[in-house]
């Protein structure tokens, strides 16, 4: 049955807001077709990790085939499913390029939101044909009208296009499937062309090895065939070729225009790069257009907690990055924290996926750093170095020039709440760029901003700032010189390599004096006084003092019952162990946080 | 992937490093020798819990039961069958009878737990046997009953000679009523002690420094002092979360504690564990045998015994307990065995609690281990600080590390 013509072909995706019904709407659609009888499996079919369905975020994009048939004609519907959040927009753009088609989903109440406009830019940047569709209109408080107003404004979508859907109630979701066949357009592409097929996702099967996403662009790909990867130059034998049903299932051939999965016993996901074409060996096609590599935007360091072994650690990051090689992790010692690993990830939410990973599917306890962006510095010899850790800076002396990131930030929000967020924005440092107006009560405010600044707290700062109603989202516009420092911090004498950070100047007393005051509250007292400062070069610009203990003793008669006391002591041990011990210092994991604390109560 | 496999080899974490330089290969320690595990020799001591009160102190979080005295028959029976379960008598060189109140009971009620507990753990030589008893329902009938048991020493829970305070305490006896006990405790005991409690809500220095000289003047052998603390559901915790009860500042607690270890022992008192204080030849022996790590017998809701090398607590609550105990099945709510090594660290903290500390050639006969192999760097390190004081032969607490000891208990366990 995989012998379809490719005018029968439709291959589109979701792009939406968190939250605004992408999953529910999916699963109707497969209900729809027939691809799922009913919920079986899990309850959202698409996402299926189970972090993903933990944070309602989708991470890894999924692509399942659907069967149709209409006025006597069977169509392929193939649903490509596309991360949402800004860390993965070069993965968004690679699924985007297998695509004809995006349905631009908004919910009924919400409106537009900065993720939205995102990704819709993306998707017109795709030059794919955009379905606008309003979710959730069988809500009380839908404002359907206002939100194709919002959507004309700020997306120039034409309202006479838009499809009004409940994917919860399955309302409109007929029409929509018309709408997909009838002006989505089927993809091009000859299928007796040498075989080009585009990589848009792969993920790791303990038993199988990679299983690598593929849309066909041109050409064949059959069972048994050997093909190779053009970017990353290894030759592979098809063992097994198929699509998502949404399970998987074999065929024997996948034709131009098709979108499915191959396996060919590929022992790491690090040999798929996502964006890399496919071809069989031998031939002698260009690769597609687009590829990138994968850009990492935050490091931190991961060290195993005391006690606890740094080969379990290492072992643990090795089987984490066969299944995301976008993460990645070299080996670097601290004096404070011993040997770890300087760890790179796409963006902030990345790194707490990962870390939570760590943590619950390898067991690992880990001491986290502060993470930090890339910075670069050019020396007075006119060398560019890229620093992903504090402790990377020159001597002040050796700096010509300090280079930090910005990013450009579209918030969308009430028009309230306009002039909080551009305090908020004016406080890091912030550019304003533009506002505009949405509707009569909504606006995008636009701001460039230091990428250290955006990944600290800003997102948090806007929720509370707008209510929750503010949205954002970035992306990078380059490296900027700005007169920046390295603040370390002393504890007892002693620097603390994994506690330094690199900041503004003109913040650094601000910060300094915030960070050890919280890091006098991290810090248990002990048995001596411990100094915490902070400090740029050799001045201390400031310091805290954590008393020693004075009196700690159970002066009661416990009678027999040793147990209970004994166990409360090996608590206290155990909780000793999960420090850090600098100079007999116990420093809490959590304390290798305090850091980022900005000290806004200004 | 490139990892400093070579320089890893290099890098131990301290303590490691440490017990390597004084032979040892950084794994547990090893015993020596072929010596029986502590805590397995038959016990000869015995502890019985009775868990009746008038009513239940604020600060209290003992197995207690307050306004239930119609359960003192069933108690009783409970306690006898729980005995018998021994098989035979246990010969013993010191009992303690706690609570609760042992004295809350009936005249007959108690003068039958006394009869029975002496059947089945029959004193012996010179022995010890201790009875907790509130001042506050003391009568001369019952000093008798106690007396005519064979009862050596008496506890007296008296906790402060000031009205204020125990009211605060939430205490139903009043300072006079504890001088005309003593009194008339004195001549039919060989050893008399008080429990006093300080760092109570309110109280000042010159308060506590007028309970102490009480203590010291009057006809007792042995002081028990214990700072107040706030235990989780008591009522005092509560109240201290609600800010109806502030604890003391930290200092002046401090100052309490050292103000009774120096008018104490300025009176002759030797102190001889963190909270006790004893005229010579009246440390409590039974205490003691805690301290060492000595095995003993316990019966009774919340007891706890050490029998054979396992440490086990029975059922604390007195309902279930009972329950259980005549259902004919095991009371015992918590169970554990201890292995070598914890048993000798715990054995290490619990020796160190007195201030003779722990002899390090007695230490190693008795448990097996090589003390300092067994600490390992917190030793030298603990000294260092000035907290733990080494003459080679012995280890114990400095005045310093004893205000701060339960900072050092975790370090070496």
């Amino acid at each position: 049955m995989s012998g379809i013509d490719c005018r029968f072909i439709r291959n589109f995706c979701i792009i939406a807001h968190i939250d605004h019904g992408k999953s529910t709407l999916a699963d109707r659609l497969l209900e729809y077709t027939g691809t799922v009888a009913q919920r079986q499996m899990k309850e959202q079919l698409l996402d299926n990790m189970e972090l993903e369905r933990a944070r309602g975020i989708t991470i890894k994009a999924r692509a399942v085939a659907m069967r149709l048939t209409r006025d006597g004609q069977t169509y392929e519907l193939n649903l490509i499913d596309t991360p949402g959040h800004v860390d993965f927009q070069y993965e968004v753009s690679r699924s985007l390029a297998c695509c004809e088609g995006a349905l631009l989903l908004v919910d009924a109440f919400q409106g537009v939101e900065a993720q939205t406009m995102a990704n819709a830019y993306a998707a017109m940047e795709h030059e794919l044909a955009i379905i606008p569709v309003i979710n959730k209109i069988d809500l009380k408080q839908a404002r359907p009208d206002e939100v194709t107003e919002e959507m004309e404004h700020s997306l120039g979508i034409d309202p006479a296009d838009v499809q009004r859907v409940s994917a919860k109630a399955g309302l409109g979701i007929e029409q929509l499937i018309d709408a997909i066949l009838r002006r989505v357009p089927p993809p091009e592409g000859n299928p007796d062309a040498p075989l080009q097929a585009m990589v848009f996702d792969s993920h790791y099967d303990e038993y199988r090895g990679a299983i690598t996403y593929v849309r066909i662009m041109n050409g064949r790909v059959r069972k048994g065939q050997r093909i190779q990867f053009l970017r990353g130059g290894t030759t592979h034998e098809v063992l097994e070729l198929g699509q998502f049903v949404p399970h998987q299932q074999a065929r024997t051939e996948l034709h131009a225009g098709q979108v499915g999965y191959l396996i060919c016993n590929i022992k790491s996901l690090e040999q798929v790069h996502i964006g890399d074409t496919v071809a069989t060996v031998g031939s002698q096609v260009a690769p597609l257009p687009g590829y990138q590599q994968p850009k990492r935007m935050v490091y931190c360091g991961l060290y195993p907690s005391d006690g606890q072994d740094f080969t379990e650690l290492r072992d643990a990051l090795e089987k984490l990055s066969i299944n995301d090689p976008s993460f990645e992790f070299v080996p670097e010692s601290s004096e404070a924290l011993g040997f770890g690993f300087r760890c790179g990830f796409l963006g902030l939410l990345h790194m707490e996926i990962v870390q939570q990973r760590l943590e619950q599917e390898a067991d690992v306890d880990l001491v986290q750093t502060a993470p930090n962006v890339t910075y670069e510095v050019v020396t007075k010899r006119g060398q560019t170095l890229e620093i992903h850790r504090p402790q990377e800076v020159p001597d002040a002396g050796e700096i010509e020039e300090f280079r930090q990131p910005i990013v450009r930030v579209n918030f969308i929000l009430p028009t309230e709440y306009i002039g909080p967020v551009m305090k908020l924005c004016q406080e890091r440092r912030g550019v304003q760029q533009g506002t505009e107006y949405l509707s009569p009560t909504r606006a995008m405010v636009t701001y460039d901003l230091p990428l250290a600044e955006v990944i600290y707290d800003l997102h948090d700062k806007l929720k509370s700032a707008t209510r929750g109603y503010g949205t954002m989202d970035y992306e990078l516009v380059g490296y900027f010189p700005a007169d920046l420092v390295r603040m370390d911090i002393l504890v007892n004498g002693n620097r603390v390599d994994a506690l330094s950070v690199i900041c503004n100047r003109g913040d650094a007393d601000r910060r300094g004096r915030a960070v050890v005051k919280k890091l006098k509250t991290e810090i248990d007292r002990h048995m001596f006084e411990v100094a915490v400062q902070a400090a740029i070069g050799s001045r201390v610009i400031a310091r805290e003092t954590v008393p020693a203990i004075r009196k700690n003793v159970t002066a009661k008669c416990y009678g027999g019952d040793i147990t209970r006391k004994r166990k409360l002591w090996a608590k206290q041990r155990e909780g000793k162990k999960r420090m850090k011990s600098i100079g007999q210092v116990d420093i809490p994991q959590k304390a290798f946080m305090a850091v980022l604390t900005t000290g806004d109560e200004r | 992937m490139q990892v400093p496999e070579e320089r890893l080899g290099t890098i131990a974490p301290p303590s490691v490093a440490r017990l390597s330089s004084i032979g040892s290969s950084g794994e547990a320690p090893e015993r020596l020798g072929t010596i029986a595990p502590p805590g397995k020799a038959e016990p000869r001591a015995v502890y019985v819990h009775v868990p009746f009160c008038r009513h239940r102190c604020g600060y209290c979080n003992f197995t207690v039961l307050a306004g239930r005295d119609d359960l003192a028959p069933a108690y009783l029976e409970a306690v006898e069958r729980e005995m018998s379960w021994l098989g035979q008598p246990r010969p013993v060189d010191t009992l303690f009878v706690g609570g609760g109140t042992p004295t809350h009971l009936e005249p007959a009620q108690l003068a039958r737990l006394l009869d029975r507990t002496s059947h089945w753990f029959p004193p012996t030589g010179r022995y010890e046997w201790s009875v907790e008893a509130n001042p506050g329902d003391l009568r001369a009938e019952i000093l008798d009953t106690l007396a005519a048991a064979g009862v050596t020493r008496l506890s007296l829970g008296v906790q402060s000679f000031d009205d204020r305070k125990l009211r605060t305490l939430e205490r139903d006896h009043r300072a006079e009523q504890v001088l005309r006990v003593l009194d008339a405790a004195r001549p039919r005991f060989e050893s008399l002690s008080l429990d006093l409690i300080f760092a109570v809500p309110g109280e000042s220095l010159d308060d506590w420094q007028r309970d102490l000289r009480m203590a010291v003047a009057a006809p007792i052998d042995h002081v028990s002092c214990y700072g107040l603390t706030f235990e989780r559901g008591t009522r005092f915790w509560g109240r201290r979360l609600r800010g109806q009860l502030a604890p003391l500042a930290e200092e002046l607690e401090l100052k309490m504690y050292e103000l009774a270890i120096d008018t104490l022992e300025s009176a002759e008192f030797e102190h001889y564990e963190v909270s006790n204080f004893a005229r010579p030849g009246h440390r409590c022996r039974h205490n003691e045998v805690y301290w060492r790590g000595e095995p003993y017998f316990a019966v009774g809701p919340g007891a706890a015994r050490y029998v054979g090398g396992r440490r086990e607590v029975n059922h604390r609550s007195t309902t279930n307990w009972l329950q259980r105990v005549r259902a004919g099945q095991s009371p015992v709510a918590e169970s554990e065995q201890l292995a070598p090594e914890p048993s000798a660290r715990e054995r290490m903290v619990l020796g160190l609690r007195m201030r003779a500390g722990v002899d390090r050639d007695d230490f190693q006969r008795r448990t097996g281990y090589e003390l300092d192999r067994l600490l390992g760097e917190q030793l030298p390190l603990l000294v260092d600080w000035g907290l733990l004081a080494d003459d080679g032969r012995r280890i114990r607490l400095t005045r310093r590390g004893l205000v701060v000891s339960d900072t050092i208990w975790p370090r070496l366990l």
